[in-house]
């Protein structure tokens, strides 16, 4: 099971690829919920959907976690990360941290190894109920959404550099013993060091830092399951478009390829990946992207500046206000098929959730 | 807009973003970010501080903005205010303080937090007291604001409200606005609050992006003089259409 706020997905689809190189091959004995249908009925549909395989790998929405630790009773769970995410249903992330912590305290030796992220303050809290913990030094960068300490609200303190090549500084509580873990694999320079000290060249085929730290997590689950290193790196390095992220489509004369973000921490690590002259940049407020657009202010579209800006989607004027003040020149076409046409050179498109999973059924991604 | 841009003179306006670690989680640094460049395109010479607990307010500012945060982090931002005496001492020499939600909740007279409905008190820059209401108010909200410039289709507050707490206003403020669509305050049909020049609201968006006019407002507050307008076309589109939205869908 993989849960956390961002590369649920990517890491889902690293760990498949890995189980199936290896202990099974053979498609059938692995239930994944490839789509992202995460909630209790996504994965309910994708357990039902093959009754007789005896693997599952399945991502689940952070809200669904408590339930899954005590009715799916996971063998091994997977924790990214935590950042601020469709507040108007979450409204604290905390809370979600306190559920997972509860219903791992809940499970006891009954309970699932976890895969945790040692660089998250919050994830190391929710996690050190669990029997057996496996810390990986992700070299996590976005420290915004931790500041307090879980355990007791005093500031956090961050030592720089942080020793194991991270920017984000290790971490450390000023006023209790909460502390980030040593850890047990870690990212270093863009490279895997292993339980065993061995460093790794990921050479994965999808872009990003962040997914080197996802890729990361999902080699410690799949040594869980069984699966040797430079196997599960090998079946990784398979996954190229993991639910069209990062897919390129075709939309007329266009070519595109296919960003997806979907908070502040998202965006962070999107948008240094964009690399064309012209951007589109796709934006909705639906429930599924969180009715409130205010973390268009937390995410810095001032690195935009220079390049030619498409704003669309539902919410395309909310992201043209943003890019004024950011000084970013714009053109805003909030219809996503007029938004995309007629590009003569390839462009990449960052989108939500709701407007991605259009572009993918309109691209056929 | 050429008059415009010579109208600050190159005056320095200092903005001080109070704890955006603790009180950042809702894009409410984007008020920021929209007095600085309001401030920009009229010539003047602005400079954004941005201020973290441990580090001290600067008694320089004009203009002091405070976001929404979670409640540990409430708790941790108003105990290092309170050691800081910055913002008191802001207030006493004239500057604005403009606080939304969390923030809002905290320059009040008290607030609570947590299932047991600790009361944590507050700065006291406002009078209105914070307890949790019978059910958290999420959505988007519409208002009629109060205030002076309040003319014609400006005076239309349009923002995105996301909280547990219901405020009482006391006898020493006024509602900053009045309810037509959303909850505000506590649900008695007012929202926000003004003492002076500190104003408190609930509406993230950012309000200030939403709503130039009250942007305006506040710097005029705090610099003690009429600004010239600045039409912004896609600002007034966003209006337009948060405004069309809202009434569409009466949440």
């Amino acid at each position: 099971m993989v849960s956390g706020t961002n590369g649920k997905t990517t890491t889902t689809h690293f760990l498949a690829a890995a189980v199936r190189a290896s202990v099974a091959p053979e498609t059938r004995r692995v239930v994944h919920n490839a789509d992202g249908a995460n909630l209790h009925f996504g994965i309910a549909s994708a357990l039902s959907e093959q009754p007789r395989s005896d693997l599952a790998i399945l991502e689940t929405d952070e809200r669904v976690v408590a339930d899954m630790i005590r009715l799916g009773k996971p063998e091994v769970l997977v924790l990214l990360n935590f950042s601020r995410d469709q507040l108007d249903r979450h409204h604290e992330i905390k809370g979600l941290g306190r559920s997972w912590r509860n219903a791992l305290a809940a499970a006891g030796e009954d309970g699932p190894v976890v895969v945790a992220n040692a660089d998250e303050p919050l994830i190391v809290w929710a996690a050190q109920t669990a029997r057996e913990v496996v810390w990986v030094d992700t070299a996590t960068t976005w420290t915004q959404d931790a500041s307090l300490c879980p355990n007791c609200g005093a500031n956090l303190i961050r030592t720089q550099p942080d020793a194991t090549g991270g920017h984000g500084g290790d971490w450390h509580c000023s006023g209790c013993s909460l502390a980030q873990p040593a850890s047990d694999l870690r990212v270093v320079d863009g490279q895997i060091v292993d339980r065993a000290g061995v460093s790794w060249r990921p050479d994965l085929n999808v872009p990003g830092a962040f997914n080197v730290s996802n890729a990361a997590c999902a080699l410690a689950a799949a040594e869980l399951m069984g699966v040797d290193v430079a196997t599960a790196l090998e079946g990784m390095r398979s996954v190229s478009s993991p639910a069209g992220r990062f897919a390129t489509a075709r939309f007329g004369e266009t070519q595109a390829r296919l960003l997806l973000a979907k908070n502040p921490a998202g965006w962070a690590e999107a948008l240094p990946l964009v690399s064309t002259e012209t951007v589109v940049l796709a934006i909705d407020s639906a429930a599924a992207d969180g009715r409130d657009v205010s973390w268009l202010w937390d995410v810095e579209y001032e690195q935009l500046a220079g390049r030619t800006v498409v704003a669309t989607g539902p919410r395309a004027q909310d992201l043209a206000v943003r890019l004024s003040y950011a000084d970013v020149a714009h053109h805003c076409i909030p219809d996503l098929a007029a938004a995309l046409a007629g590009h003569s050179a390839p462009v990449d498109v960052v989108a939500t959730y709701t407007p991605f999973q259009r572009l993918r059924k309109m691209g056929k991604v | 807009m050429p008059p415009l841009v010579d109208f600050g003179k190159g005056q320095r306006v200092e903005v001080v973003l109070v704890y955006q670690s603790l009180l950042g989680i809702y894009g409410d640094r984007g008020n920021a970010t929209v007095l600085v460049k309001r401030l920009a395109w009229r010539g003047f010479d602005p400079l954004l501080t941005v201020v973290e607990p441990g580090d001290a307010l600067p008694d320089s500012g004009q203009v002091y903005l405070l976001g929404g945060g979670e409640d540990a982090a409430q708790v941790s931002a108003v105990r290092a205010l309170r050691a800081d005496g910055g913002l008191h001492r802001a207030v006493d020499r004239g500057a604005a303080v403009f606080a939304v939600c969390a923030g809002y909740q905290i320059i009040g007279r008290s607030f609570t937090v947590g299932e047991d409905d600790q009361v944590i008190d507050g700065l006291g820059l406002l009078d209105v007291t914070t307890t949790r209401g019978p059910v958290r108010a999420v959505g988007e909200i519409l208002t009629r604001w109060r205030g002076t410039d309040a003319t014609g289709t400006d005076g239309w507050l349009t923002g995105f409200e996301n909280h547990g707490g219901y405020t009482e206003l006391g006898a020493g403020v006024e509602p900053l606005a009045d309810v037509e669509i959303g909850v505000g305050n506590c649900g008695d049909g007012t929202e926000g609050a003004i003492s002076g020049t500190v104003i408190g609201t609930y509406p993230h968006g950012p309000v200030l992006a939403r709503n130039p006019a009250l942007a305006d407002h506040l710097l005029q507050l705090a610099l003690d003089c009429e600004l010239p307008p600045l039409p912004r076309p896609e600002i007034a589109e966003l209006r337009r259409q948060r405004l069309a939205a809202v009434r569409g869908r009466r949440r």
